[in-house]
């Protein structure tokens, strides 16, 4: 479970999020929705540890990512928008790479690597160096990374940019397979018709304050998501 | 006109200024007086060499020859940094898609990113040359004209350098790029060129090692040898306006035929550089487990080894140090005649008795001036965000760097050590004690290198080059080193003076070192995290 309590991040006299509180709870897709500059990547950013925030706490799983971050850490797994690589990696050496700092078993890795290259296309350029590869490419060797230590939280910012439709439905595949598990998955886009027919709740933020969370059936009602967030956003 | 205007202020604020250190709101402390601070000081510190040197020259009036030397030294180093910093200043830059797909013509890209180079080494040169330029109007107190000659000097001396760099660049540019490895080949190329550039300078070396003796015509092979520098001696000597004109303008038309000429081909060897081979024949991977340290310290090793700019850097330094090994081996009976001809009261036992404490000063000229952890923090980028997404410390983040580091940097001043020992007849102490100097100090350097790279991170540069050569942390983690350097080897001298025991002097300083390594670790256990996770 994930529980976002309070948190308040400012940037000088800029406040990024104001006051955000809200809860994902296990088998949950949840999907944070708002303009851009919105306060969706800061939020995200804090959750994984990249951000600290002034006030407030981030629980995971019942532990605080600003007193154990490491062992939250270990139960997320987090995919950029726009994912920085290591270019002069091979993709199978970062993809290790990444196994080594999750302290992933060799029979995981043989398993995991083997079954999201090949569904995601990409085995026969996984000996390729990342700096030859496409934007898509990249963000696909970003998910074999994120997904070969079976996180308990996939969090992941915009995932849908880049990815041809092939890897957007494998992906969207994953993250239902993942919520049948008992894991969560939090994501930010502007894709609201994915959001609306993929997620069971959603969160909508503006300004760097939270206007609207809850379950997917309550927010929109018999409306389209798109319409009800272009209505709160006014 | 507006255009080029415009995009010369965009790139000059964005790229050149080297204390942006990151997106946080800076104090007056960091933003303006550090900087300053630091700048007077090493111009304070020229201007002292620049002074010692004019009154030795003053003794056989040839005052004006202490401008030959710096003229010429800042030139020659303008060019040799220049031939590792042109490649990746000039193409494959972060900007080159909306630079390139905006309507502006190539020659323009071109000479934006040259006029940037120049900037740099303009502001570069300026610290060693205006402390020489300043010292000489002190003593001399020269006429006006020179004062508009020496101005000029300023302006143009990086000029040429710069030219003949940037052709290096595109030489080396246009042959890697047809390689797989070009990385690899680059480098290799870079090295080739500074080698051969070192060599030309090593002839001239002997040239000017007599020139206290024979000052006069050695300057004159200069003037002969360098226009820019000749031109600028004879203008201060003998000042007319037509020859003033002469100088500008044939510099002026060398920066437009270059830029004609480069621009030709400059599309082509830009696209030619972000080519990359794809081996398509081998598809096997290997799945293998490492533990964190190690999966870490590889990644941090093909980082170093796939930046030309970070090896050439780094690894300038240390195979100078071998070389500087070697012929201290070799030339060992020239340097004690050297030696003995300037201090009277030297003889061959005692410099032979003092060699354990040379050797110890010579491992820390090669520890100190090398810092390879000033820069990587600033090289990972973007990429700073999955370092901090991942499960592990920052301090052994850190930590797994600072030893990648000493993995490069030990083997070499080793090689260093072991031909001394194999020429030296040491005793079985100083070379424990010389060893242990040669884990003790890199770590030193290294541990400051990386303290300076967290307070002053350079995470959005445009290219490597930035970051290496000229950000913050690169420019103070040098001063830094040269400072200890410095203050380490003058107080050798006056130890050994005093009669202490070699081991005694070589053990006090070890003790030292220790005590500065444990404040630093100390100082990274405390702070690194906090400042690690600020870097944005």
């Amino acid at each position: 479970m994930i529980e976002i309590k309070n948190v308040t991040k400012k940037y000088g006299e800029t406040i990024a999020l104001n006051d955000v509180s809200f809860k994902i709870n296990d088998g949950e897709i949840f999907a944070f929705i708002g303009h851009n500059g919105a306060g969706k990547t800061t939020l995200i950013k804090s959750m994984v540890g990249i951000h600290d925030f002034d006030m407030g706490d981030i629980i995971i799983n019942g532990k605080s990512i600003k007193d154990d971050p490491i062992a939250c850490k270990k139960d997320m797994a987090f995919v950029a928008d726009n994912p920085e690589l290591y270019e002069n990696m091979k993709a199978i050496d970062f993809i290790n790479f990444i196994c080594d700092m999750y302290d992933v078993n060799e029979d995981m890795r043989n398993k995991n690597i083997h079954k999201y290259a090949k569904l995601f296309e990409i085995e026969d350029n996984l000996n390729d160096t990342i700096d030859s590869f496409s934007h898509g490419m990249k963000q696909k060797v970003a998910l074999i990374a994120a997904l070969v230590h079976e996180p308990k939280i996939l969090v992941m910012d915009e995932p849908f940019v880049g990815l041809d439709p092939k890897a957007v439905f494998d992906v969207k595949k994953i993250m239902n397979e993942m919520v049948k598990e008992g894991k969560i998955v939090f994501f930010s886009t502007h894709i609201l018709d994915v959001a609306e027919k993929l997620c069971s709740k959603v969160a909508i933020i503006k300004e760097g304050k939270l206007i609207k969370t809850g379950s997917m059936k309550d927010i929109k009602g018999d409306k389209s998501l798109e319409k009800v967030f272009l209505d709160l956003e006014g | 006109m507006k255009k080029l205007l415009s995009l010369v202020k965009v790139s000059l604020n964005h790229d050149m200024n080297i204390f942006k250190i990151n997106k946080k709101k800076q104090g007056k402390y960091s933003k303006i007086i550090l900087p300053l601070c630091l700048i007077a000081y090493f111009m304070y510190i020229i201007a002292m060499y620049a002074s010692l040197m004019m009154k030795n020259l003053m003794t056989t009036h040839l005052e004006y020859t202490i401008l030959t030397i710096f003229a010429l030294g800042v030139s020659m180093l303008c060019l040799m940094e220049g031939i590792y910093k042109s490649g990746t200043l000039l193409f494959n830059c972060k900007d080159d898609n909306l630079l390139m797909s905006m309507p502006i013509s190539k020659r323009t890209i071109l000479f934006i990113r040259m006029f940037k180079f120049y900037v740099f080494e303009l502001l570069y040169n300026s610290l060693f040359i205006l402390p020489v330029m300043l010292v000489y109007a002190y003593y001399m107190s020269p006429e006006v004209e020179y004062y508009l000659v020496s101005f000029v000097s300023l302006l143009l001396l990086p000029i040429i350098p710069i030219i003949i760099s940037c052709i290096i660049g595109f030489i080396i540019t246009y042959l890697s790029s047809h390689f797989k490895g070009k990385n690899i080949i680059q480098t290799i190329l870079t090295i080739v060129f500074i080698f051969i550039f070192m060599y030309f300078m090593f002839r001239s070396e002997m040239l000017v090692s007599n020139f206290i003796s024979n000052a006069l015509s050695i300057n004159n092979y200069i003037v002969k040898l360098y226009y820019p520098v000749g031109t600028y001696i004879l203008l201060v000597n003998n000042f007319d306006v037509m020859t003033l004109i002469t100088y500008i303008l044939i510099h002026i038309l060398i920066i437009i035929i270059t830029l004609f000429v480069l621009s030709k081909i400059y599309f082509k060897v830009n696209s030619n550089s972000k080519k990359v081979i794809i081996d398509n024949k081998n598809k096997n991977y290997i799945i293998k487990t490492n533990s964190k340290a190690k999966a870490f310290i590889k990644k941090e090793l093909n980082r170093f080894f796939s930046t030309p700019v970070f090896i050439t850097n780094a690894g300038f330094g240390l195979v100078l140090f071998i070389i500087g090994c070697i012929l201290f081996s070799l030339k060992f009976d020239m340097i004690v005649t050297s030696i003995l001809e300037m201090n009277s009261s030297m003889t061959v036992e005692k410099i032979t008795n003092q060699l354990p404490v040379l050797i110890f000063g010579l491992v820390c000229f090669g520890s100190l001036m090398t810092s390879i952890t000033s820069s990587m923090i600033s090289l990972e980028g973007g990429k700073i965000n999955l370092l901090k997404a991942l499960p592990i410390k920052p301090i052994n983040i850190i930590l797994y760097k600072v030893l990648t580091s000493l993995i490069i940097i030990i083997p070499c001043i080793l090689i260093g050590n072991i031909i001394l020992f194999i020429r030296f007849n040491l005793s079985f102490i100083n070379i424990l004690l010389i060893l242990i100097a040669t884990i003790l100090i890199p770590t030193v350097t290294e541990l400051i290198g990386i303290i300076i790279n967290l307070k002053y991170p350079k995470i959005d540069a445009s290219n490597d080059t930035e970051v290496v050569k000229q950000s913050m942390s690169s420019f103070l983690s040098t001063i830094i080193g040269m400072g200890l350097l410095g203050i380490t080897i003058c107080s050798l001298f006056i130890l050994l003076d005093t009669g202490l025991n070699n081991n005694v002097i070589i053990l006090l300083f070890l003790v030292i070192y220790l005590i500065i390594a444990f404040i630093l670790i100390y100082i990274l256990n405390k702070k690194c995290d906090k400042w690690f996770n600020n870097i944005t």
